[in-house]
This record gives C-alpha cells, sequence and structure tokens, in this order.
C-alpha cells in the first residue's frame, strides 16, 4: 500500500511536470498550427534560470518568478524572430523550430558552463510527512498541487474570461476571429508567451525534484511532452492534463516493477493511439 | 541538353579521378581521414534529402538506421572474425534491419501530417536510443567498445577508396532513383501530397518506398563510419546525428544531390577548423551555436541552400525573359 502511494505521488508529480510543458505545446499547436520544437530548450531554460535565481536570492518565489519571466522574455523572442517569418510553412516551421532549440541548449552551456548544476530544494518544502507507515515527499506534493492549481486557473481564464472565449473561438476558426475584429496575431503573441512561461515554470519545478540540471533535459522532457500532446488530442488542455498524468503514473509504475520497458511504455501508449485514434483521446473542439 | 548532361557527367568524374588520386599524392594523414569523414557524412546527408529534399518529409530519426549500420558492422566484426567477408555481411545485415524497421516505422506513421511524423520520429530513435544504452551485454552501452578491422583497411588509403567508391556509387544510383518514374512520384507527393493522391497514386506506398531507401542507404554510412573509428558507442544514435545530416542537407541545398555532399564538406571543414580555433576563444567549444544560427538563417533566407541559391541564379540569368508587358495579350492568345 505504501509502495503504491508512493509511486502514485511519483507519478503525478512527473506527471504534472510534463503537463506543464505539454499544456503550452498543446495551447500554442492548437491556436496557431505551429508545432513548437524549441519548447523543450524554454523549459530547461526555465530551470537553469529557477537555479541561478534561487542562488542569487536564495528565495525560492522569486526564483519561480525569475524563470516565469525568463520564459514569457525567450518567448517573445521565438515569436518574433523565429516563428513569425515561417508561418503556415509546416516544414520550415519544423525545421526552424529544431534549429532554434540547438541555439538555446548551447547557450545554456555558453551562460552557465557545460557541466550539470546541482539544484537546492527550498526547506520549506523539503523533507517529508509521515502519516503511518507511509512517507510523503513535501515537494512532490507541493508539484502536484501547483500543477492543479495551474490546470484550474488556466481552465478558468478558458471559459470565463474574454481572452479566453477569445484563444477557443482563434482555435476553432483564425480567420472567423479575424474576421470580428480581433488581432490574432497579438493574441498568438501573448498565447506563445504564456505557452514558453509554463514551460519554463515546469523547469524551474523540475530542478529541486531531480537535484539536478543540465543542458539535455529539455529534450528528454520535450519528447514526453510530445508523446502527452499526442495521446491527449493536440489543441486540448484537459486532454494534455489526462495525458500527462497517464503517462507520469506509467513511467513511474513501469520504472519500479519493469524498469526495462519505462520508456517503451509511452511508446507503446502512443502507438496504439495513433493507430485507434490518431486525432488523440480529446479532441480541440468545444 | 543532353550536352549539357554529359559535360556535368565529365566535371563529376575529373573531381572522383582527382579525389581517388589525392592519396597517393598527399600523404597527409589528417587529409585522408578528413576526406574520409566527408565522404561518409556525404552519404548520410544525400540519404537524408532523399526524405528532405525530394519527398517532403521531415525524418528526426535517422540517426537510429546510421547506428543500426555502425552497430551491425561493429558488433559482427568484434563477435565474429574481423576479416572482410564478415565486413561485407555486416553491411547486407545492417541494411536489412535498417530496411525492415524503417519499413514498419514508415507504415505505421506516414500516414500522419508532417508535424506527427517528425515527432514520432523523434521518439522512436530516442526509444532505440534508450534500448541502445540500457542492453549493455551487446552494445556497451555509453562507454561502447573498440573493435579490430579487417587487416585490408588498416592501411587508410584502402579504406579511403572504398569509401569514395561508395559514395560514387550511392550518388548513382539515388540520382537514378530520383529520375525515374519512382522517383518523379516522390518529388510529386513533395509538390502536392492531396494532388499526387487524387491523380490516383497511393502516396503512403511511394512514401515508404522512400523511407526504406534512405533508411538502407544511412545504414551502410553507419557501416562505414564504424570502421573509420574502429569503435562505437551510443553516440551514433543521437540526436547529433540526425542535425549533421539536417544541416549538411539544407546548407548544401535541399532537392539535389550533389548539395548535400557539399554541405557535408562546408560542416565537416568548418567543424575541424573550429574546433581547432577553441584555444583561442573558449566560445568555440560551443562551435555547434554557429551553426544553429546559421541554419536558422539558411532556412528563413535562403532555403535552396548553397548549390540550390547557385543554380537558381545560373537559370536566372540563362533564362532572362524580356519584360512582358502583363495588359497585353500573350501571342498564345491572339492565334487562337
Amino acid at each position: 500500500m505504501e509502495l503504491i502511494i508512493n509511486l502514485l505521488i511519483n507519478g503525478l508529480a512527473t506527471g504534472m511536470l510534463i503537463f506543464l510543458l505539454a499544456a503550452g505545446l498543446t495551447l500554442i499547436f492548437g491556436l496557431m498550427d505551429v508545432l513548437n520544437f524549441a519548447h523543450g530548450g524554454l523549459f530547461a531554460w526555465g530551470a537553469f534560470s529557477g537555479v541561478w535565481f534561487y542562488g542569487l536570492t536564495n528565495s525560492f518565489t522569486i526564483a519561480i518568478i525569475g524563470a516565469i519571466l525568463t520564459g514569457a522574455v525567450l518567448g517573445f523572442i521565438t515569436e518574433k524572430i523565429i516563428i513569425k517569418p515561417v508561418y503556415g510553412n509546416h516544414i520550415q516551421q519544423i525545421l526552424i523550430t529544431l534549429g532554434f532549440m540547438i541555439v538555446l541548449s548551447e547557450m545554456l552551456k555558453v551562460v552557465f558552463g557545460p557541466n550539470q548544476i546541482a539544484a537546492k530544494t527550498p526547506p520549506l518544502l523539503s523533507g517529508s510527512w509521515e502519516i503511518g507507515d507511509v512517507i510523503i515527499i513535501k515537494y512532490r506534493l507541493f508539484i502536484i498541487v501547483v500543477g492543479f492549481l495551474v490546470f484550474g486557473v488556466f481552465q478558468f481564464i478558458l471559459k470565463r474570461t474574454k481572452i479566453g472565449l477569445i484563444v477557443r473561438a482563434g482555435v476553432m476558426n483564425k480567420e472567423m476571429v479575424q474576421a470580428l475584429g480581433i488581432n490574432i496575431k497579438q493574441v498568438f503573441l501573448y498565447v506563445f508567451m504564456v505557452g514558453a512561461a509554463l514551460a519554463a515554470l515546469g523547469g524551474a519545478l523540475m530542478a529541486p525534484y531531480s537535484g539536478v540540471v543540465y543542458a539535455e533535459m529539455g529534450m528528454e522532457f520535450a519528447i514526453l511532452a510530445f508523446i502527452v500532446v499526442v495521446i491527449g488530442g493536440m489543441g486540448s488542455f484537459p486532454g494534455s492534463l489526462l495525458a500527462a498524468i497517464l503517462v507520469g503514473l506509467a513511467g513511474s509504475f513501469m520504472a519500479y516493477y519493469v524498469p526495462a520497458l519505462s520508456l517503451a511504455v509511452n511508446m507503446m501508449l502512443m502507438a496504439i493511439v495513433l493507430i485507434f485514434r490518431p486525432q488523440g483521446l480529446f479532441t480541440a473542439k468545444g | 541538353m543532353k550536352n549539357k548532361f554529359q559535360v556535368n557527367n565529365a566535371i563529376l568524374l575529373v573531381l572522383v579521378a582527382a579525389l581517388a588520386v589525392f592519396p597517393f599524392v598527399s600523404d597527409s594523414r589528417t587529409w585522408t581521414i578528413l576526406l574520409t569523414q566527408i565522404f561518409i557524412f556525404s552519404i548520410l546527408a544525400m540519404s537524408y534529402d532523399l526524405l528532405l529534399g525530394y519527398t517532403g518529409i521531415v525524418s528526426f530519426g535517422h540517426a537510429m538506421f546510421f547506428g543500426m549500420g555502425a552497430y551491425a558492422t561493429a558488433i559482427m566484426l568484434n563477435r565474429l572474425e574481423p576479416t572482410l567477408s564478415v565486413f561485407f555481411l555486416s553491411i547486407a545485415v545492417g541494411m536489412v534491419i535498417a530496411g525492415v524497421i524503417s519499413f514498419l516505422i514508415g507504415l505505421l506513421t506516414l500516414r500522419l501530417k508532417s508535424h506527427f511524423f517528425a515527432m514520432l520520429t523523434l521518439a522512436v530513435s530516442g526509444l532505440f536510443l534508450v534500448l541502445a544504452e540500457k542492453w549493455r551485454t551487446l552494445t556497451h552501452g555509453n562507454d561502447g567498445f573498440t573493435f579490430r578491422a579487417p587487416e585490408f583497411f588498416k592501411d587508410r588509403m584502402m579504406f579511403y577508396l572504398l569509401v569514395l567508391a561508395c559514395l560514387v556509387l550511392v550518388y548513382f544510383f539515388l540520382r537514378r532513383f530520383v529520375h525515374s518514374p519512382l522517383g518523379r512520384v516522390l518529388i510529386a507527393v513533395r509538390e502536392n501530397e492531396q494532388r499526387t493522391k487524387s491523380l490516383g497514386f497511393q502516396t503512403l506506398h511511394y512514401k515508404v518506398i522512400a523511407s526504406v531507401v534512405a533508411g538502407v542507404v544511412a545504414s551502410l554510412a553507419g557501416s562505414l563510419y564504424a570502421i573509420s573509428l574502429r569503435f562505437v558507442n551510443t553516440s551514433v544514435l543521437t540526436m547529433d546525428i540526425t542535425l549533421d545530416a539536417l544541416l549538411m542537407t539544407i546548407i548544401g541545398g535541399v532537392g539535389t544531390l550533389i548539395g548535400p555532399i557539399i554541405g557535408a564538406g562546408v560542416i565537416e571543414l568548418a567543424q575541424h577548423y573550429l574546433s581547432g580555433l577553441a584555444k583561442e576563444h573558449p566560445i568555440f567549444e560551443r562551435w555547434i551555436i554557429f551553426f544553429g544560427i546559421i541554419y536558422i538563417l539558411a532556412v528563413i533566407f535562403f532555403p535552396k541552400g548553397i548549390l540550390g541559391t547557385i543554380q537558381y541564379a545560373f537559370w536566372k540569368q540563362k533564362n532572362k525573359i524580356p519584360k512582358v508587358d502583363v495588359a497585353a495579350p500573350s501571342r498564345k492568345e491572339l492565334t487562337k
């Protein structure tokens, strides 16, 4: 029982981190029809800048805010310089965002050095609770709470506010939104920045969880996020949450019971979904 | 037209002859090794261009076929005896494995749109990398292992000539391939898949064929690469190999076969010199950053690459069409 609860918490925590990455990816894809291969780079930048800010100020709140701002600024630059010239051309988008991914992760090595950096857990969140026989690591619980909070906030924004309405309408039909007098390009930029900020937040939360940050982590998590987006359905926000939890849980249980298959299980999930339901478990509409 | 074709062929032959004579004239070991490396990556980049430039599919999993060839050769030469016949057998085995795997992956994934395909190939090749890292009894994981190359290749020159021969053969094979009716269909798929479909071509079949051929050729490059290092580890399966092929193809010129060869030359030489500059300034250790930037600029401003841009310039000069007044009716309309 104790084991299962722990595996559950591990899986949920990993799932939430993947969700933060996948949420931006799926929104950007749904709205702008751009698959951002540089998203993992933004995630890694979030992780590094979070660690850097934490080392500088010793305050985890500032570290998180710093990482989010870094992500938003990088998102702004990415949208303006990288994505804008190639709207509508899929192959060029794929190629160019991948190129930017290389630049981002190499820039990390230039700025922070090529070695991996240790990340400390803030004292308030380190340690664990013991409830009976079950040991619950505080930080993991914290990640899960943040993940659900982000989901709740975004779900509220998407469903209840005007900007959310515009975004949802944009996912359905961009031209119509444009025709109704809304500057959809501006909305693209904001959504991209928010997506990048979410990725950076994921990175910043990831750092104390894994204990170290390294430049290649971006690509590793990006692959998981891609799997999640495919399983959850491109452009679907709740879909990406469910798929992320699914992938996180499958990963953590398989890593314990059948370690050799821990990555393969995600691939198998994706293959099954693609064969039987190529549009993903959820569709973006509605 | 025929004449121009012959001129081009003659130029190529002279170049190949010059390269073949090169190791006999110069005894620079560095250059022989560097050129061997360029040839191997040319083969890889050409196979990649078959997908990217001719069929218009972006695959991020090309390294896995390269790695399959490399591991097939390394493992067989290590486990069996290091003779020439085992070497050729291992190339064949690598090709068959790569062919079968690319066929299966292609069948499953090529139905999807470009985004999904790129993502899936990335994920599948990531899976192969993990597999190679975990299956230590076979691959020795990230540490890799050394093996003895056949006696015949002890002489670097022999190997150089073999690789050059492979390059020429692959070039002519691929040229024949892309100029065949099948290759024409691939180009049609690149230009407009919907229209090709409505003309009655089952485009999935053609795309699968392209990906199998590309996989098999990449596996050949991998086999040669393993021999050139006499060592293999999981780095042959990493994203870096795919990125190299991608950069070479884009910078050299997509949709041509000479382009990737030029790209391979440019990138390998630049890599050689830039990493040499690392002593001057540490930023050159991260030389790949320059490639990343050049690559992004190339995608935005020179999507045709070096060769494509030159070709286009020539084409424009040759077909200097006098400015036609758009409003005036054309001759065709007048004679109607």
